[in-house]
């Protein structure tokens, strides 16, 4: 049993936690403020070739282990959660049917570029009328000659608005529910897709989130993303337990960044003659912050190595996104009690990790839904 | 050109260091960097490297195997190879020692330029880099701010004199020291770093360099560390009372003539 990282693992992540606070963590602010996407960060980190980070070296990506995309994922949401979501949407769910099913052409055309920071890329699900649910989604697909003609609205996509091209779940046999769902590219400049409002959100600023319209949109075969019609869900299942982790080194990057902000603050705010961080109450907070930190940390990274290691991670998996997220919670909350009143002020950093630390309570899945899985499958049938 | 960079790893800027009882050593957190003026010698190794294309950049530090780190930053930077000498052996570190060293070194590898930074941001000494360059009987420019290699031959360079800045042309070799403002040093590609991930360091034990341990050994006696001390703490800020501007002036003048004595 080994809990270390490795020389070169260790190296990796301090190398990744200086780039990103070179280019990400002084903007940081200003990202949140402004609510825009911040082109000219995109433009300096994305052509250092971070996001080919878990794409093969023929790619141009790089092939790292899990537990290095975990370290880089927790680093930049560390610095700016907003600026993170954009990223690791080009890296991850945006592009991953498009690595896994696209012909020739469409890597070419779009994948590469997406690895590259060149074409901005983004998943839909969601919609008005389900979330959790998938098998309500309303979206079809019907064939039509050589192609499928799409209709629908998806709702809450990240990159929405700005995006070149996204992966749409759409159901091509409504009767059949969960079976029917499949998964369909749809470029910027296709008749009939266009984006519509864009959602002025609580949190997660900066990363631009919207609805994407589908008036009759026609795609060719090829740009349906399966081997097999009616596996859209089967093959969601296949990444599932990576985003979940993914979600939790979110998270866990978040809690980081506001325990930092935290320490920081209980050094120098004097109170009574003495810095805060003197009040046994005070130390306290560390104490119980660091220890769930590590808890979560620990079961991210088990999880992440059960996986890099091909062994079944799905309830560690979900357990991880859980507890990094409801630390993640904690810990920001601590925060906006250690900083006083000066936590509410706009001016300073805490209230931005409390808004952010709210996002990562939906995506890789809902606690309440997490929950019921693992409850189910751990009890099992009765 | 055969360039040469030699590096240190030093305490970051926030760790926290703490005297030890003895007063004669330290004991530092465990966050370590390279050193910041190491950076711009990196920097413009690799910027002669894309000028002259079959220049080969070879990195090289004398510390223990947590040094490992800094010469990976070098290589994920564009560097081509790089080596660690161990300092397991060799207990004693006064910057003599540490100079014959590398000047070995160097001797053994061969080189057309030398390129190291100013000073180590942890000792602050700045006169490694010219011990380096006379044990080697070499010259040596320190802090510069521009370089231009001529013919290969010949290198012109600029540094900072009081008020202003001198150019120097110098044969090569000669050694370096490098300072911010000579150049902007790059951020590593995600390429470089898994390079730099994947890159065999050999470590090398001081005594195959060609160095005797009897002038280490004198040279250790040189210079001996007495102790350690903390910088005296500043005394509380003073807040100048007065109901006017012009009250408060008087007050200010007042007590920097009779408390302060520098009036
Ligand atoms: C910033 C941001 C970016 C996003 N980006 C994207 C994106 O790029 N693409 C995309 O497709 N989506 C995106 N989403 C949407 C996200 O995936 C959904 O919010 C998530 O799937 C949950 O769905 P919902 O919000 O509709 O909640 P619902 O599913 O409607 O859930 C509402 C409540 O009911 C509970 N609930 C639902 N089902 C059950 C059950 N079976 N048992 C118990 N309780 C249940 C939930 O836990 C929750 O408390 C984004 C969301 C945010 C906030």
């Amino acid at each position: 049993m080994d809990f270390m990282l490795t020389e070169e693992q260790e190296f990796f992540k301090k190398t990744v936690t200086d780039t990103i606070d070179r280019i990400v963590t002084p903007k940081a602010q200003e990202i949140d403020e402004k609510d825009e996407f911040p082109w000219d960060v995109w433009k300096e980190f994305t052509k250092l070739g971070y996001i080919g980070l878990r794409y093969p070296e023929e790619m141009g990506g790089m092939n790292a282990d899990k537990i290095m995309c975990m370290i880089f994922y927790e680093e930049i949401a560390r610095a700016s959660v907003g600026f993170a979501q954009s990223v690791i949407m080009n890296m991850l769910m945006g592009t991953y049917f498009l690595f896994r099913f696209g012909n020739d052409a469409i890597k070419k055309r779009c994948l590469y570029p997406a690895i590259r920071g060149e074409k901005i890329a983004t998943i839909c699900f969601t919609e008005d009328q389900s979330g959790s649910d998938l098998g309500a989604t309303r979206t079809t697909a019907v064939k039509d000659g050589s192609g499928w003609r799409i209709n629908g609205t998806k709702m809450w996509i990240t990159s929405g608005p700005i995006c070149d091209f996204c992966t749409v779940l759409a159901t091509t046999d409504p009767s059949k529910g969960l079976k029917g769902l499949n998964f369909f590219l749809v470029e910027e400049g296709t008749e009939g897709f266009s984006s519509g409002q864009t959602i002025n959100k609580l949190g997660c600023r900066g990363s631009v989130t919207g609805e994407l319209v589908f008036d009759n949109v026609w795609v060719p075969d090829e740009n349906l993303l399966g081997k097999e019609l009616g596996k859209g869900v089967v093959y969601v299942g296949d990444i599932l337990d990576e985003v979940r982790l993914m979600t939790g080194a979110m998270a866990l990057g978040i809690a980081k960044g506001a325990y930092n902000e935290a320490l920081e603050y209980s050094r120098k705010r004097i109170a009574f003659g003495q810095p805060i961080a003197k009040f046994q109450l005070i130390r306290e907070k560390f104490a119980e912050m660091d220890t769930l930190m590590n808890a979560a940390r620990m079961l991210l990274y088990y999880g992440s190595w059960l996986l890099e290691n091909k062994m079944d991670c799905r309830i560690i998996a979900a357990e991880a996104k859980i507890l990094a997220t409801e630390v993640c919670l904690k810990v920001v909350d601590e925060l906006t009690r250690i900083y006083g009143a000066n936590a509410f002020a706009y001016e300073y950093t805490p209230q931005r990790y409390f808004r952010d630390a709210r996002f990562l309570l939906y995506g890789g899945g809902t606690h309440e839904v997490l929950k019921d899985f693992i409850g189910r499958t751990l009890i099992g049938k009765l | 050109m055969n360039i040469l960079v030699f590096v240190k790893q030093v305490a970051d800027s926030e760790a926290k260091i703490i005297i030890k009882a003895d007063n004669k050593s330290l004991e530092i957190e465990n966050k370590y960097t390279l050193n910041f003026f190491d950076e711009f010698a990196i920097e413009e190794a690799i910027k002669i490297k894309e000028k002259f294309k079959d220049s080969q950049i070879t990195v090289c530090t004398y510390g223990s195997k947590r040094s490992i780190e800094a010469l990976r930053t070098a290589i994920a930077m564009g560097a081509d190879r790089a080596f660690l000498i161990d300092n397991a052996q060799h207990p004693y570190e006064n910057s003599i020692v540490v100079a014959a060293i590398l000047a070995s070194f160097a001797k053994k590898e061969g080189f057309d330029i030398i390129l190291c930074g100013r000073q180590a941001m942890d000792d602050e000494n700045a006169h490694l880099g010219s011990m380096i360059a006379e044990f080697l009987s070499i010259p040596h420019i320190s802090a510069i701010l521009k370089l231009e290699i001529i013919d290969g031959k010949k290198a012109r360079v600029e540094n900072e004199i009081e008020r202003g800045r001198a150019t120097i042309e110098v044969a090569l070799p000669t050694l370096f020291t490098t300072q911010k403002g000579l150049n902007e040093p790059r951020v590593p590609l995600i390429t470089g770093v898994m390079k730099a991930m994947k890159v065999n360091i050999p470590v090398i034990d001081p005594f195959t360099l060609g160095i005797l341990k009897e002038d280490l050994n004198s040279y250790s006696k040189k210079i001996k560390l007495l102790s350690y001390e903390l910088p005296a703490n500043r005394p509380p800020v003073k807040i100048i009372e007065g109901e006017t501007p012009e009250e408060k002036v008087n007050n200010l003048i007042k007590i920097l003539k009779d408390e302060a004595k520098a009036l």
